[in-house]
């Protein structure tokens, strides 16, 4: 595996505030890598620091093994930023051309074209007359044009509609299988889990999780046994007993216990010979854990992902 | 190579593509040189000396209005949308797009130069020697250094609209009180005492006294020279200012 991107002890700070906290990781050659967290995690700025545009702290930053603002570097990376509006009083064609013109080798016209959608009607637009979806395309278009090792993408796909999305992740897809690394963020759970399979996890400058998608959510789900409690119903102070418990409650004629791990409390409803019945586990809501992991009120359950980590 | 003239003639087309660079550095300047030579009797003496002389005056005007107005606006429309940050994470250097900003710019300015010759020579048939049209051609390309400088330093403001504002301003100001609009004689006596001491006048001094077969004064070069160094002094120090805040 050649390792593409190293983060070591990155640290950067506006004035007093840490907007990244001591970030190390590695990024191997053919991954899609979703950097996930609410706004503020600091997703942007690490992506800012990886291509050089913002200097670190401190800590080192090193793509393909140099520094990202050096000239080798640079021909090899393709960039998609936020609201970054095109060049003025040019074609969709001629930026295209002039972007071309930057790197040693390029994709032609043609390949451009067909793996970002534009049209041919496009092409003869004035950049800064196009749609909003149109320059989203403009843009990826842009990112493409050398033919990169390395592609970043600072939320892709804000603003465009279903079927873009589809079919920019799609050619992410081929990209990928060509060989090449991509790195995007996101604060949308679902698109990363959809589209990356690797899932970095910012909260508050900090990596707070790291791993596949479905390592991702296990640590944020929070499963839950429950049952409907028999004659000799346990009080709830003997049920918080059981191991591996961490809240009771009780909904309906439903008992609910919230875990991290249901396979212990089954198993130890049926050590105990518990008086329940019609014992259901089920994974709290995905979208809900993140939301709740990403809410300021939070705090308590990143501690809690953070010892599962 | 390929990447210096391809960025070359993208930046030479953005200027010839923005309306504001036709109307104020082509059409107005034709527009008066033909009101004030052809249609209004301005009761000057001699005219054929009249004709060539506002046609440098025109032409200054001109001149001088992409150099502070098309380079400073552009500038910080391209920071202010992100443009220049983009291109900080292409492999174009900032030495090539910094060369091909200037030769964009320095095409435009022949480019205009011409035009508003030819203009002159159709609507007026002012007629020169070669080594005047050429003189007067050079100087007034040379001596728009100090107004790119300004330019320059324009383009180091935040905002599109404070730039395009304080540029018009700038723009109108120099041309009236150097004298490129109206002959001197006929500002108020107050403008005509500092005139001389104004960029604009000494720029169109020079090109003034070529054509009628002189050379621009000393003192023309020496005050010009001192505003390029002033402003290029500033705009540094106000870019590293600029730079020491945001890193």
């Amino acid at each position: 595996m050649e390792t593409i991107i190293t983060l070591n002890g990155v640290t950067k700070k506006f004035k007093e505030m840490k907007a990244v906290d001591d970030v190390t990781l590695t990024i191997q050659k053919g991954e899609i890598v979703a950097i996930l967290g609410p706004n503020g995690a600091g997703k942007t700025t690490t992506i800012m620091m990886m291509l050089g545009l913002l200097q670190q702290s401190s800590g080192t930053v090193t793509l393909f093994g140099s520094p990202p603002k050096e000239k080798k570097v640079r021909e090899r990376i393709g960039t998609m930023l936020q609201e970054v509006s095109v060049i003025d009083a040019l074609t969709v064609r001629e930026i295209l051309q002039l972007f071309r013109s930057y790197y040693p080798k390029s994709l032609s016209i043609h390949e451009l074209v067909t793996l970002t959608g534009l049209n041919e009607e496009d092409m003869k637009k004035r950049a800064d007359k196009l749609s909003g979806g149109q320059k989203r395309r403009l843009s990826f278009a842009l990112a493409l044009a050398g033919d990169p090792d390395l592609l970043f993408f600072d939320e892709p796909t804000v603003g465009m509609d279903i079927s873009s999305r589809r079919k920019f992740w799609n050619t992410v897809k081929e990209l990928q299988n060509k060989g090449k690394t991509v790195v995007f963020t996101t604060h949308y759970l679902q698109e990363a889990d959809d589209a990356a399979d690797r899932i970095i996890l910012f909260q508050k400058g900090k990596v707070i999780a790291d791993g596949t998608p479905a390592q991702i959510k296990s640590k944020l789900s929070r499963q839950s046994v429950s049952f409907v409690p028999g004659q000799n119903a346990l009080s709830f102070e003997e049920l918080r007993s059981i191991p591996a418990v961490t809240e009771v409650y009780q909904k309906g004629d439903r008992c609910y216990l919230v875990s991290e791990n249901s396979d212990i409390v089954v198993a130890e409803i049926f050590n105990r010979k518990l008086d329940v019945k019609d014992i259901l586990v089920e994974s709290g809501r995905l979208d809900e854990a993140f939301e709740q992991l990403t809410a300021q009120e939070g705090a308590d359950v990143i501690e809690n992902v953070n010892n599962a980590v | 190579m390929k990447m210096l003239i391809t960025q070359c003639k993208v930046e030479i087309i953005r200027i010839l593509r923005n309306p504001y660079y036709v109307f104020w550095s082509l059409f107005m300047p034709i527009l008066f040189y033909t009101l004030f030579t052809k249609i209004f009797n301005t009761g000057i003496g001699n005219q054929e000396e009249w004709q060539a002389h506002y046609l440098m005056s025109m032409t200054v005007f001109s001149v001088m209005g992409t150099s502070i107005m098309t380079l400073g606006i552009r500038l910080v429309e391209e920071r202010a949308k992100g443009w220049s940050m983009f291109m900080r994470i292409t492999p174009l250097s900032d030495s090539v797009y910094f060369i091909s900003k200037m030769a964009g710019q320095t095409f435009i300015h022949v480019f205009s130069i011409v035009i508003i010759f030819l203009a002159g020579a159709i609507i007026n048939g002012v007629k020169l020697s070669a080594v005047e049209w050429i003189s007067s051609g050079s100087w007034i390309l040379a001596a728009s250094l100090p107004f790119l400088a300004i330019g320059t330093l324009i383009g180091n403001m935040k905002k599109v609209d404070t730039a395009s504002g304080i540029s018009n301003i700038l723009y109108l100001g120099f041309a009236i009180t150097g004298g490129l609009w109206m002959p001197i004689d006929i500002l108020p006596e107050f403008i005509q005492n500092i005139t001389t001491y104004l960029p604009a006048y000494n720029y169109g001094n020079g090109a003034w006294l070529l054509v009628k077969g002189e050379l621009p004064e000393w003192s023309n070069v020496v005050i010009l020279a001192a505003y390029l160094a002033v402003f290029m002094i500033l705009s540094i120090y106000i870019r590293k200012k600029q730079e020491a805040a945001v890193g």
